[in-house]
């Protein structure tokens, strides 16, 4: 199969000439009572994936989940529709949900895994949505993250750069990675003039990827093993969506079947 | 449940607000009617640490003085007897709660079970059981907080010191439970982890001494110097110590995996803290002998610390005492603000009693319902009326809890389905509530009358302001 087969339809989710293995879940949570919200722009960008928005509260631990749902649950479910509404206005149906929780990670992992989500947005503001970047350091779940660009970007005009990253002293061959990943995404149908490839050698990747976040609209990276480092200082995903000024799609690990 | 209305309403025109059916619950969430999940995040851990937290601040740095110097060696059978009863009250109330894993805890089981009368006599008496609990362990803090000023060289003369600090104390806790403690939950366990790891040091050290392994055996001493009775009116004094495992039901609603995690955490802060209670006994008297430990009062274990390990020692378990006391009084704290919610919920008492500070997400209400009479309280500074007051209360509830039980057994309603079932329950739960109820006899007189009083006003309150409100069976 060539590049040329897929030609651009009118917008389509999921795009019938796309051979998507596993269509995405893109799971978005929102601290709905606190403000937050998606832009148009973004529920956009997202509508191609199968969205579920999770409104979410946090409160202190001497407030009982109970107390604050019977004052502030009609107010949340209110928000989340209204967020729903704008995936709508995009042209696709969401799943919503809505938690009261002491614990944000506990409780969008949780649903993360109940829905099966591919992947988790951490929102950040945002305008039109053209250039996704995609910093490969480490092995990455090719497959769900093709899965993910292409459907996202099919049909449309955005492009997609695969950025390769070595770490000095890390054993880590990020041409081949790159490639690897640029292939998968051709093979799913993505135009070849759609993806830019790039390598480069940083001693502190989160840092590097902070700094160009600005060049690009959306970030989309893979969730990151468990390490001493990230439970001492969050996860990387999570210190790149704090930098960064583009919103992050984080690609879970695949759920090891039992 | 039932449509609004149907349950009643009180003077203000409020009906018991449902949130979600207990069969809505499982391992990590409930789900509201309205199909909004409720995340449980508070782990077996977390379980243990609220209960050993709220109680271990009195057992062990109030007590032992005064217990000893009431029963003399025998205050190690007060703490046993205590325990036991504590343990009789523990199982009933993890099955309870396995079936009914929410917010509320006991006054949640009684009113559903017993009916809104015995409910609301419950509800707002252990709201006042909690601050008198809160008020004694305050003063418990303000003893160790002078006694630390003392240790430093800090010249406080003549002056009381005790209650103010205990006053200063109670305002700080309960404006950092109002503007928001993050990570509060994680530092209580840190807290409790360090206090037990202090505490099996100690007592591990003393107790090998005591059984003469380094040197000789102390002299044992008449176990019962002053014959048997004292041992059981000591029991109902020091059984303040036990007050913190039904606490752990309080916060059922926030348990994660509530049939398994709940019974553990309850049965076992009781039998973990029964253990600390009655070898610190054993290890204080053996050091002094009763009658000198007596005369240290609140701070005796101070001086028994002192006299294994010298002043490094006495410093340490100073340092524990405070932290100990001050685990206790915010756990409680937290406690009385949860008490007041699940009555306020079910109409109880004004519904306003349970709004949340929209800038802070805490129950500002509820928690200066709390904080201020503790205050009262304290400034009263009677420790030996303030813990049995409380144990009263408490007591009330826990006997009919046992009672609640054994109703809900005898005619098991459709949605009574506990993970935890009591073993020979009638046995267990019938000798509970005679213990319980029991232990209420050998209280001061002072102290009897101020409990009855307590529940006389709220049996009164709630003719008055709900007596339209139906509880029984409403979920």
């Amino acid at each position: 199969m060539t590049a040329d087969e897929s030609t651009p339809a009118e917008f389509a989710p999921a795009d019938e000439s796309l051979h998507i293995r596993e269509p995405p879940r893109v799971l978005v949570p929102v601290e709905v009572l606190e403000g937050e919200s998606i832009s148009e722009s973004l529920a956009a960008f997202l509508a191609p994936a199968n969205v579920v928005v999770l409104g979410y509260h946090v409160l202190p631990e001497q407030t009982p989940t109970e107390q604050a749902s019977m004052q502030f649950e009609d107010r949340a479910q209110e928000a989340v529709e209204d967020l729903a509404e704008t995936f709508r206005a995009a042209g696709r149906e969401v799943e919503t949900r809505v938690a009261f929780t002491h614990d944000r990670d506990q409780t969008v992992e949780r649903v993360a895994e109940e829905v099966g989500a591919t992947a988790v947005l951490l929102p950040n503001p945002v305008g039109d949505i053209h250039d996704v970047v995609v910093p490969i350091r480490g092995t990455v779940d090719a497959d769900r993250l093709a899965d993910l660009v292409g459907t996202l970007l099919a049909g449309g005009e955005g492009t997609v750069t695969l950025w390769g990253i070595e770490e000095s002293g890390v054993d880590f061959d990020a041409d081949d990675a790159v490639e690897y990943v640029r292939e998968t995404l051709a093979e799913r149908g993505l135009p070849a003039d759609q993806i830019a490839t790039e390598t480069t050698e940083s001693e502190y990747p989160i840092r590097s990827i902070v700094d160009r976040s600005g060049e690009f609209d959306v970030i989309v990276m893979g969730a990151g093993g468990e390490s001493l480092f990230a439970t001492l200082f969050g996860d990387e995903t999570e210190r790149v969506a704090e930098g960064a000024v583009a919103p992050v799609l984080v690609v879970r690990d695949r759920e090891v079947e039992e | 449940m039932g449509t609004a209305g149907e349950n009643g309403t009180n003077v203000a025109g409020e009906t018991p607000e449902p949130v979600a059916p207990p069969t809505a619950a499982d391992g990590e969430t409930t789900v509201t009617e309205e199909g909004t999940e409720l995340e449980r995040s508070i782990g077996l851990k977390g379980g243990v640490a609220i209960g050993v937290g709220t109680m271990i601040g009195a057992g062990i740095f109030v007590f032992p003085g005064l217990a000893a110097g009431n029963a003399g060696p025998a205050a190690a059978g007060s703490f046993a007897i205590g325990a036991v009863i504590a343990l009789l009250v523990a199982l009933p109330a993890s099955e309870l709660a396995t079936a009914m894993p929410k917010s509320g805890g006991g006054y949640y089981f009684i009113s559903r079970a017993l009916g809104a009368l015995p409910g609301a006599v419950v509800g707002i008496s252990i709201w006042l059981g909690l601050v008198f609990a809160t008020a004694f362990y305050l003063v418990g803090f303000g003893n160790y907080a002078a006694a630390l000023l003392l240790e430093a060289g800090v010249p406080v003369g003549n002056i009381p010191v005790v209650v103010p600090l205990a006053l200063v104390f109670g305002v700080a806790l309960t404006a950092l439970n109002l503007f928001g403690t993050e990570n509060a939950a994680k530092l209580q366990n840190y807290v409790v982890g360090l206090l037990l790891t202090i505490l099996v040091l100690f007592l591990g050290y003393g107790g090998l001494d005591a059984v003469g392994v380094f040197g000789t055996a102390s002299t044992p001493e008449t176990f019962m110097p002053f014959g048997p009775m004292p041992m059981f009116t000591t029991a109902a004094l020091v059984f303040t110590s036990y007050l913190g495992f039904a606490q752990v039901a309080t916060v059922a609603g926030d348990i994660k995996n509530p049939g398994r995690n709940l019974p553990l955490a309850m049965v076992g802060s009781v039998v973990i803290v029964g253990i600390l209670y009655v070898s610190t006994i054993f290890v204080a008297t053996s050091a002094f002998g009763s009658d000198p430990l007596s005369r240290f009062g609140e701070t005796a274990i101070v001086e028994v610390a002192r006299a294994y390990f010298g002043d490094a020692g006495a410093l340490a378990i100073l340092v524990a005492g405070l932290l100990a006391t001050v685990s206790s009084a915010n756990a409680s704290i937290l406690s009385t603000s949860r008490a007041v919610f699940a009555v306020s919920k079910d109409a109880l008492v004004p519904q306003y009693a349970s709004r949340l500070n929209l800038k802070y997400g805490t129950p500002h209400v509820a928690l200066a319902m709390a904080g201020g009479p503790v205050l009262v309280l304290v400034a009263l500074g009677e420790v030996e009326v303030l813990a049995e007051v409380a144990s009263f209360l408490h007591l009330v509830m826990y006997g009919l809890m046992c009672v609640a039980l054994i109703s809900m057994r005898r005619d098991e309603p459709e949605w009574y389905d506990p993970d935890f079932r009591v073993p020979a329950y009638w046995l267990v739960a019938g000798v509970g509530a005679v213990a319980s109820f029991a232990l209420i006899g050998f209280m001061q007189r002072a102290s009897q009358i101020i409990g009855l009083a307590i529940m006389a006003a709220a049996a009164g309150w709630y003719k008055y302001y709900a007596s339209d409100v139906q509880l029984k069976g409403v979920l």
